[in-house]
């Protein structure tokens, strides 16, 4: 079920599921539902922006201003 | 006082100029291919720190590691996948050294943290009225860190940073059927938790079964 969801299914695998899905009202609702679990992550978690002097630290760690010049 | 520049302008130009080829080839490529996972890897320190200070020095060691064996690095694989295994070593190991509690949560801290950036979220709201809609960002980072560690790792890495199995069964050093088996079992707990805070608002979550 899982590997359904992540896509992670083989082509076989994947015609075989869906022809179970087509038969079986449970396993058809409960894809419905983990599906949408995974949007929900996907949409509702906040990716954060790494603050400013972060990635102005590691750009130093690998600065090549040098070619600037 | 005889040298016409300042003593730190000239050192810092002496070390660059000394700088071989292959170093300032190592940084670019560095800068290409790590460097733009920052955010990514800044996320994923501070789901598991739940510390923004932590997270940045987390970040930080990371990099700096990443850096020093970037020669390591196998060439087309996936540069994102090998920094956070980095990271997450440095996170066991730092725990481990500290001795301190992993996955405390606080959430007043990660509550404050969701205000302050509010403003800069946007919103995809869809037409689509679907219960899941009206659930908060909030809440739905807190059904997520209410779940046993091992769950939300593996939930994490597949659905916000889109690691395939493979990947996150290196990563969390557990077979790929397990992997599979915490994702199936996460999903169903975090469902739970989300249709209780949907039912708190009245929405009837049986309703198109």
């Amino acid at each position: 079920m899982s590997a359904a969801v992540d896509c992670e299914l083989t082509v076989k695998e994947e015609e075989g599921f869906l022809l179970h899905l087509s038969e079986c009202k449970e396993c058809k609702d409960e894809f419905d539902d983990a599906k949408k679990t995974k949007m929900i992550i996907k949409e509702k978690i906040v990716q954060f922006k790494a603050p400013q002097s972060l990635f102005n630290s590691i750009m130093e760690l690998t600065s090549v201003s040098s070619l600037e010049h | 006082m005889d040298k016409p520049d300042p003593t730190r302008n000239d050192t810092t130009r002496t070390k660059k100029e000394s700088l071989s080829k292959e170093e300032r080839q190592k940084q670019l490529e560095f800068q290409k291919e790590a460097v733009v996972h920052l955010n990514s890897l800044y996320n994923y320190a501070l789901h598991l720190t739940m510390n923004p200070s932590d997270a940045e020095d987390l970040v930080q060691e990371t990099y700096l590691k990443a850096y020093r064996f970037f020669n390591s690095f196998e060439r087309g694989t996936n540069c994102k996948a090998w920094l956070f295994k980095i990271l997450k070593n440095n996170y066991i190991n730092r725990f481990r050294k500290n001795s301190k509690e992993p996955g405390k949560v606080d959430y007043d801290l990660i509550k404050d943290f969701y205000h302050s950036i509010k403003d800069v979220q946007n919103d995809t709201s869809e037409a689509e009225s679907d219960y899941f809609h009206s659930l908060l960002h909030e809440e739905v980072h807190q059904a997520l860190h209410s779940l046993p560690e091992e769950f939300r790792e593996v939930i994490q890495l597949c659905d916000i940073d889109g690691f395939t199995y493979e990947e996150i069964a290196n990563m969390v050093e557990s077979p790929i059927g397990t992997v599979r088996s915490r994702l199936y079992r996460g999903r169903k707990l975090l469902r739970e938790q989300l249709e209780g805070y949907a039912k708190k608002y009245g929405f009837n979550t049986d309703k198109d079964h």
